[in-house]
């Protein structure tokens, strides 16, 4: 659960394209209407939620992420392989007393630096991602982005939680990965209110339970956006129905609509799509676990 | 064997239905490997049946005795995740923010932490009405080890493929740890780009990790005609990357009716389906060619 004084939003999904990035940059517009918002884009694998909005400056205070990996020391190493024991991460390999580390698939838990016992391995920090602040017309964005080879996205997610916590927003709007492993897990922990985006087919059916499921596992409170109404037949609202889950809003397929979230280009001329986002976005405050100023 | 990944950094960009149909071509020569395993939906796009299931044990979690614990508090300190809470004076390992290191385990003087294994989801293997097995898992909700349950995908697929056989990766969505999973040591990597701004830019960042891995790749655009502008910079991006189109795929609402079940890409009849079948019959060539040089 997020500080008092503030609402954390999450917007997810389980199937990848449903419109999360389109939702959560609406969502922020219309938030930061009433009160300081930031759109956090926790997406690092793929973060698109700035491409939104074209005016963007950088504000110039990109900050690295990293975590702490063994570097060895060769002059103390004895070669007895405690260090290669201790990794659960097969990051270390002892093969007749030499020693190799892999620092790519190292998750920076110092287990091996603990287990040694000639104090033989140092630790470095290596880059995994940044964080970026942007503004964009009172409108702030803050976008973690792993960096390309990486596997550590849930240490840049976290850096990025970590940074917009100390912003100090009323409202944060976090735009999640598809899926429902750790990313999306770490996404969402924290969050007053999920809000599920999913689309009428049975892919995105398929993969809302799955959602939902985590959801309610993490204790979060949730409610389903039905987006692209119209564009396939599955039933998602007797779906949501039958999960007891509350559906907070609908958006209807229109090709246009679809060509503006190509090239990223806000609905803004569109009346119809104003009135719905703050909508949702007074439900999904009103189903928050903490009040940040939006009842 | 040979292995083609289909991949495209953004979510929703085609590759269950593409994959799908690239399997439906093959039929029976293939085995289809779906590694999307947190949002798998091969196994609807193929019509799965007599699907047997085993458990997927992910390796250990901890947990703390409170009978045993002392609350000295060193399991905390030793935590770099933040996963070791304290509430009311007693400790407890949160399990979502576990990164499994057992960091913990070995730094408690009162051996008060154990592990234990957790079933972490489900392997499964389906008969496909299409000829073909599909190796597919559903994976827990909140479970972090998606990477390690996509080799398990592709191990189980490579036991039940012949020596002639293809096998389709379906890749999951992003460039992290299943994404790399998913595309290590495959012959090809078919990149699907959706025709738009973050398409094409999730697109390119998966294109310099293909690259970086050595894989040969073609690609796919997908969605296009809906602006001008996002499918030049499509193929912009290609054009730089030096990976050769295999075709290119309207935007049209006829072809998400792949998603319920039972038909894919390969069968439709549509004004988009030529276009399909082109680009199809493109894969297939890089296919045949890379049996040829076997």
């Amino acid at each position: 659960m997020s500080d008092a004084g503030t609402t954390v939003i999450a917007v997810a999904s389980g199937k990848g394209g449903t419109g999360k990035t389109t939702v959560a940059a609406h969502l922020a517009i219309a938030g930061a209407r009433g009160r300081p918002t930031m759109l956090v884009d926790l997406d690092v694998e793929a973060p698109d939620a700035s491409g939104y909005f074209k005016g963007a400056g950088r504000s110039g205070d990109a900050s690295e992420v990293s975590v702490l990996v063994p570097r060895l020391v060769e002059a103390r190493c004895t070669g007895c392989g405690l260090c290669a024991k201790a990794c659960r991460f097969g990051a270390i390999l002892a093969i007749g007393g030499v020693i190799t580390i892999d620092p790519k698939v190292c998750k920076g838990c110092g287990a091996c630096v603990n287990a040694c016992p000639a104090a033989a391995l140092e630790e470095i920090p290596m880059t995994v991602g940044q964080t970026s602040s942007f503004d964009a017309d009172g409108l702030a964005i803050l976008e973690g982005r792993m960096a390309i080879g990486d596997i550590r996205s849930t240490v840049v997610i976290e850096a990025a939680k970590k940074r917009a916590a100390e912003s100090g927003a009323a409202l944060q709007i976090r735009d999640c990965p598809p899926g429902v492993s750790c990313p999306a897990t770490h996404a969402i922990e924290g969050a007053d209110y999920v809000v599920l985006v999913a689309e009428p087919t049975e892919f995105s059916i398929h993969d809302l339970g799955a959602a939902v499921r985590l959801a309610r596992g993490r204790g979060v409170p949730a409610g389903v956006v039905i987006n692209k109404e119209g564009f396939g037949d599955a039933d998602i609202a007797g779906f949501c129905e039958r999960e007891g889950i509350p559906v907070i809003g609908r958006i209807a397929f229109k090709r246009e609509r679809a060509a503006s979230g190509a090239a990223a280009e806000p609905w803004s001329d569109d009346a119809a799509i104003s009135g719905e986002i703050d909508a949702i976005l007074a439900l999904a405050a009103d189903g928050a676990r903490t009040d940040g100023g939006l009842r | 064997m040979i292995t083609v990944s289909v991949a495209s950094g953004k979510g929703g960009a085609g590759k269950t239905s593409l994959s799908a149909a690239i399997a439906e071509r093959l039929g029976a020569a293939c085995v289809f490997a779906d590694c999307d395993v947190d949002a798998a939906n091969g196994a609807i796009a193929l019509g799965a049946a007599g699907t047997k299931s085993e458990p997927y044990f992910a390796g250990p979690g901890f947990e703390i005795d409170p009978a045993a614990c002392t609350s000295c508090g060193a399991c905390q300190a030793a935590c770099r995740f933040g996963a070791i809470e304290r509430t009311n004076g007693s400790f407890r390992v949160a399990p979502e923010l576990c990164e499994r290191c057992g960091a913990c385990l070995s730094r408690c003087p009162a051996k008060a932490i154990r592990s234990y294994e957790k079933q972490a989801g489900e392997l499964l293997v389906s008969d496909s009405r299409l000829g073909m097995r599909i190796v597919h898992a559903e994976l827990e909700p909140g479970e972090d080890t998606s990477g390690k349950l996509v080799a398990l995908v592709r191990r189980r697929a490579a036991e039940l493929a012949g020596n002639d056989s293809v096998i389709v990766v379906d890749a999951p969505p992003g460039i992290g740890c299943p994404v790399i999973a998913s595309i290590t040591g495959c012959d090809l990597v078919v990149v699907v780009v959706e025709a738009s701004a973050s398409g094409v830019r999730d697109a390119a960042r998966l294109v310099e990790l293909v690259g970086s891995m050595r894989r040969r790749a073609m690609a796919i655009v997908n969605k296009s005609g809906l602006n001008q502008a996002m499918d030049d910079a499509a193929r912009t991006m290609l054009k730089e990357a030096g990976i050769p189109v295999a075709g290119e795929i309207p935007f049209a609402p006829a072809l998400r009716s792949v998603e319920e079940s039972n038909r894919t890409w390969a069968s439709l009849d549509c004004e988009a389906a030529t276009r399909i079948r082109s680009a199809l019959g493109a894969v297939d060539g890089a296919i045949g060619a890379l049996k040829e040089k076997r």
